[in-house]
C-alpha cells in the first residue's frame, strides 16, 4: 500500500486556448491536512475535479490511495464538499443524505443510523426539533451548510476533498468545520482543501503546495516553506507619531524589496544581499523610538505575495483570511 | 448497477410522493374528459338552443321554395327562432341581399340565405352570415335546403307529394364495421377512433409533461449546483439513464394508476358516462364532420361508446408495440429534454432552448386530426414511420387501420436509432453542460461539446 494519499503526476489541463493546469505534480501524505493555495483562477478547482474524475486530464496519471483514479468504486473512498453548494431543495434533509450516503455506497439502514449520529452531533436533531424531518428549503443558511458537510462525510470516507470550504461559512460553522479536520486527521483520514485564505491554511496545514496560473510554485511542509523563506522578513515598529520619518529607509530599494504596511507594524521584505543590520542602523539613524524590530518567519500570506506577486493578487486574491 | 437504481428510486419516490403527481393522478382523468369534452357538451346544448334557424330567407326562385325552407327550418330547429322570408324579383336580388347583410350587421339575424333559380335546379345556394365560419352551421342549412329541393324535384318528377314527405324523412342509420386480417373485428369502429385518439393523446401528453419534468430535473440540480456532489459519486451517463427510467415510470405508474381508476368508475357507477343516446349522438357528428372532429367532440362519450360497443379487441403483439412505442418515444424525447436542461442556465432561457423539441413534438399533434380524418393517406404513412412523430402516430394509425408489420417493425427499429443517437449526443452534451454556468452554448460550441466529451 502506497503511503501517499494523492499522487499527481505531470497533469495538464487545457481548454480551448487556456491552459487550467501545466505539468501539475503533487504528493499528499496519507493522514495529512493538505493545503492547495492560490488565487482565484490558478487552477484550483480544476485540479480537484480532476481528482474527482468528474473531469478527465489531458495528460498525466493520477492515483488516489494507491489506486488509478479512474478506478471503480474508488470514489466511495472520497468525501467531496464543492466550492459551488447545493442540495435538492424541495428534498427532505434526511432523504437527501440518505441519497446521497447510498450513491457512496453505504446500505439504507447503516445510513439512517449515521445521519441519526450526525444531526444529533450538529444539532440538527435535538429534543425540540429534528431538522432531519424538515425540507432543505425550510432550513437556515448555516443549516444548509451544516447538512451539506454531512453529506460530505457520512459515508466516513478515507480521503476528504473541500473545496474552499471555508467560504461563506458563519464563524460558528467554521469553528465546526476546522474541528471536524482535525478529528478527521486524528482519526486518519487525509484531507486537502484548497482555500485562498492563507491563516486558515497556516493554521490547519501540514503541507501546502501554491499554485497559480495553473502551475505549482512551491510545495511542502508549512514549517519548511516557512523556514525557507526566512531571514528576508523583518517585523518593524516604531512610536505612532513618528513613522513619516522612517518612510525614506522604507523606500530604499536597495535594503527594503517590500513593504506590508500592517497599521501597528510594518512586514518588511529585505532586498536581495541586504543586511537586516544595515537597516536596523538606518533607522536608529532617524532617530524615531523603535518598538520592535524582529526577524521573523515569513506568514504564507508573505511568502504567497513574494512567490507569485501583484499579478495574483490582481486576479483575485482576495484578503488576508 | 447499485448507484443506477439509488438515482431511479430518488427520481421515482420523490416524484410519487409529492403532492402535484397525487393530485394529479386523481384530477388528471376528470380534467381531460373536461378538456376533451367540453366543445362536445357546449355544441350539445347550443344545438337546441341557438338561432340556427333565425335569418332572412331572400327567395329570388318564384317557386314559393323560401316558405318551404323556411317551413323545413322551423322544423329542424324548433328551438331557434323562425326565419323571415322575403320574396323578390330576381333583378332585385343583390339589392334585397346588401339589405339583409345590414340587418347581420345590427344582429337582427344571423345570416342571408339567398334562393334563386340555381338552388332550383340543384345546382347552388348562398349563404352570408355571422356564422359562415361554423361548419356544424353551414352543413346544416345545407342539408336543409337540399332536402327541400330533392323533394320539390321528385314531386315535379310525378312522385305523390305524400310520398316525397315520407321519403324525404328516412332516417338511415349506418352500422360500420371494420375488417382487419382475420375478418370482422369486434367493437364500435367510432369507438376505434376514440381510443386512437386517446392512446395518441395520452402519449403525446405524458411525453410533453414528463419529458418537461426531466428537462426541469437537470435544470435544478444544475442551479442549485447539487450537480457537482452528484457526479463526483456517480458518472452523468448513470445519473442521466436513471433520471430518465425513474421519471418514465411515474408516466407509466400515473397512466396505470388512470386505467384502474377508470376500470373502477365505470363499474361502479357505470350511469355517470351517460346513456346510449350520445352514442348515436356521436356516430351523427363522425359521419357529417368527419372523424378528427368526432374525436375530438365525442371524447366525453367515448368512455360510454366503448362500453356500449365493447371494448375493440387489441391483439398482445399490438399492445406490446404500443407499449415499445411509448418507452422509445418517451426515452428519444426525454434524453433530448436533458440535454436541453443541461445547456442552460435559468428558467428564462429553458423555455426558449426547448423550442425545437416542443416542435418536434407539437408536429405530431398537429397531424393527429389529418390523420385520423384520412389514416391510410400517405400522410399518415410517412408520419408514422418518422422516428421524430412514429412513437405518437404509429399507435394512432394501428388503431384505426391495419398497418403492415414491416412498417411498424420498421417504425420502431427508425425509432430505436433514433433513440441511440439521441442518447448518445445528449449524453455528451449532459456530460459536459451539467457542470458549465455561464452564457447559453451556441450551436457550434454544442457540437464542441459533442466532439470533445470524454
Amino acid at each position: 500500500m502506497s503511503d501517499l494519499a494523492i499522487d499527481i503526476r505531470n497533469v495538464v489541463k487545457r481548454y480551448d486556448e487556456h491552459l487550467a493546469v501545466s505539468d501539475l505534480s503533487l504528493a499528499v501524505p496519507r493522514g495529512t491536512v493538505y493545503g492547495l493555495l492560490g488565487p482565484n483562477g490558478a487552477g484550483k478547482t480544476t485540479t480537484i475535479r480532476m481528482l474527482l474524475n468528474i473531469i478527465v486530464p489531458d495528460s498525466g496519471t493520477i492515483t488516489l490511495l494507491g489506486t488509478p483514479h479512474r478506478t471503480r468504486g474508488l470514489t466511495d473512498r472520497i468525501g467531496y464538499l464543492p466550492e459551488e453548494r447545493g442540495l435538492y431543495k424541495k428534498m427532505q434533509v434526511r432523504r437527501v443524505l440518505r441519497f446521497l450516503a447510498e450513491l457512496k455506497g453505504v446500505p439504507g439502514r447503516e445510513a439512517e443510523r449515521r445521519i441519526d449520529e450526525w444531526l444529533i452531533r450538529l444539532d440538527l436533531k435535538t429534543k425540540e426539533r429534528d431538522w432531519g424531518l424538515a425540507k432543505v428549503d425550510e432550513l437556515s443558511r448555516g443549516m444548509q451548510q451544516k447538512v451539506q458537510f454531512i453529506g460530505t462525510l457520512v459515508h466516513d470516507p478515507d480521503l476528504v476533498i473541500l473545496d474552499e470550504p471555508f467560504s461563506g461559512l458563519d464563524p460558528i460553522n467554521a469553528q465546526a468545520l476546522k474541528d471536524s479536520i482535525v478529528e478527521l486527521k486524528a482519526r486518519g483520514k487525509t484531507i486537502i482543501f484548497s482555500t485562498h485564505l492563507m491563516d486558515n491554511a497556516e493554521r490547519l496545514c501540514d503541507s501546502v503546495c501554491i499554485i497559480a496560473h495553473g502551475e505549482k510554485v512551491l510545495d511542502g511542509g508549512v514549517a519548511e516553506v516557512r523556514k525557507a523563506h526566512s531571514g528576508r522578513m523583518v517585523a518593524l515598529a516604531v512610536d505612532g507619531d513618528s513613522r513619516a520619518r522612517i518612510a525614506p529607509v522604507l523606500s530604499d530599494k536597495t535594503l527594503v524589496a517590500r513593504v506590508d504596511d500592517n497599521n501597528r507594524y510594518y512586514e518588511l521584505e529585505l532586498a536581495a544581499g541586504a543586511d537586516p543590520q544595515l537597516l536596523l542602523r538606518r533607522v536608529i539613524d532617524t532617530g524615531v523610538p523603535i518598538t520592535r524590530f524582529e526577524l521573523v518567519l515569513p506568514s504564507l500570506h508573505q511568502i504567497f505575495l513574494e512567490r507569485v506577486g501583484a499579478r495574483g493578487v490582481e486576479e483575485g486574491m482576495t484578503g488576508h483570511g | 448497477m447499485g448507484k443506477l437504481l439509488v438515482v431511479f428510486r430518488r427520481e421515482y419516490l420523490e416524484r410519487v410522493r409529492s403532492r402535484w403527481f397525487i393530485i394529479g393522478t386523481l384530477l388528471g382523468p376528470a380534467f381531460l374528459l373536461l378538456i376533451v369534452g367540453a366543445p362536445r357538451l357546449m355544441g350539445d346544448r347550443s344545438d337546441g338552443s341557438r338561432d340556427v334557424a333565425r335569418i332572412d330567407v331572400i327567395d329570388a326562385t318564384g317557386t314559393g321554395l323560401g316558405n318551404r325552407v323556411a317551413d323545413a327550418l322551423r322544423a329542424r330547429y324548433p328551438f331557434s327562432r323562425a326565419p323571415y322570408v322575403r320574396t323578390v324579383d330576381p333583378s332585385k336580388t343583390a339589392l334585397e341581399e346588401d339589405r339583409s347583410v345590414l340587418r347581420v350587421q345590427r344582429d337582427e339575424v344571423l345570416g342571408a340565405l339567398v334562393l334563386d333559380s340555381t338552388t332550383v335546379r340543384g345546382d347552388s345556394v348562398h349563404y352570408a352570415g355571422r356564422n359562415a365560419g361554423s361548419h356544424m352551421d353551414v352543413d346544416a342549412i345545407r342539408n336543409v335546403v337540399r332536402n327541400v329541393v330533392l323533394a320539390d324535384q321528385m314531386a315535379s318528377a310525378g312522385i305523390d307529394a305524400k310520398r316525397v314527405d315520407e321519403f324525404s324523412h328516412i332516417r338511415l342509420d349506418m352500422h360500420v364495421q371494420k375488417v382487419g386480417d382475420k375478418g370482422i373485428e369486434k367493437g364500435n369502429p367510432i369507438a376505434v377512433i376514440l381510443l386512437g385518439y386517446g392512446v395518441a393523446l395520452l402519449l403525446y401528453m405524458m411525453i410533453v409533461v414528463y419529458g418537461q419534468a426531466i428537462m426541469r430535473s437537470v435544470l435544478e440540480e444544475k442551479s442549485t449546483r447539487v450537480a457537482e456532489v452528484v457526479v463526483s459519486s456517480v458518472d452523468t451517463d448513470t445519473l442521466l439513464a436513471g433520471k430518465i427510467l425513474g421519471v418514465g415510470l411515474v408516466a407509466i405508474t400515473q397512466v396505470v394508476s388512470w386505467i384502474v381508476l377508470g376500470a373502477a368508475a365505470l363499474m361502479y357507477f357505470p350511469q355517470i358516462m351517460g346513456s346510449g343516446d350520445h352514442v348515436a349522438g356521436v356516430a351523427d357528428t363522425s359521419s357529417a364532420a368527419g372523424g378528427a372532429m368526432a374525436g375530438a367532440q365525442g371524447g366525453a362519450s367515448a368512455a360510454a361508446a366503448l362500453m356500449k360497443a365493447g371494448l375493440p379487441s387489441i391483439p398482445v403483439w399490438a399492445t406490446i408495440a404500443l407499449f415499445l412505442c411509448f418507452v422509445l418515444g418517451f426515452i428519444f424525447y426525454a434524453s433530448l429534454f436533458a440535454a436541453v436542461g443541461a445547456m442552460v442556465n435559468s428558467q428564462e432561457d429553458v423555455q426558449q432552448a426547448a423550442t425545437p423539441v416542443m416542435l418536434l413534438l407539437v408536429s405530431s399533434a398537429i397531424f393527429m386530426g389529418p390523420i385520423m380524418a384520412n389514416p391510410t393517406s400517405n400522410l399518415a404513412k410517412t408520419m408514422s414511420i418518422l422516428p421524430t412523430s412514429a412513437p405518437i402516430i404509429m399507435p394512432l394509425r394501428m388503431t384505426l387501420v391495419p398497418v403492415p408489420w414491416v412498417e411498424i417493425v420498421g417504425a420502431l427499429a427508425g425509432v430505436s436509432a433514433a433513440c441511440a443517437a439521441s442518447i448518445w449526443i445528449s449524453g455528451r452534451i449532459y456530460r459536459v453542460g451539467l457542470l458549465m454556468y455561464g452564457k447559453k452554448p451556441t450551436i457550434r460550441e454544442l457540437a464542441k461539446w459533442v466532439k470533445e466529451a470524454r
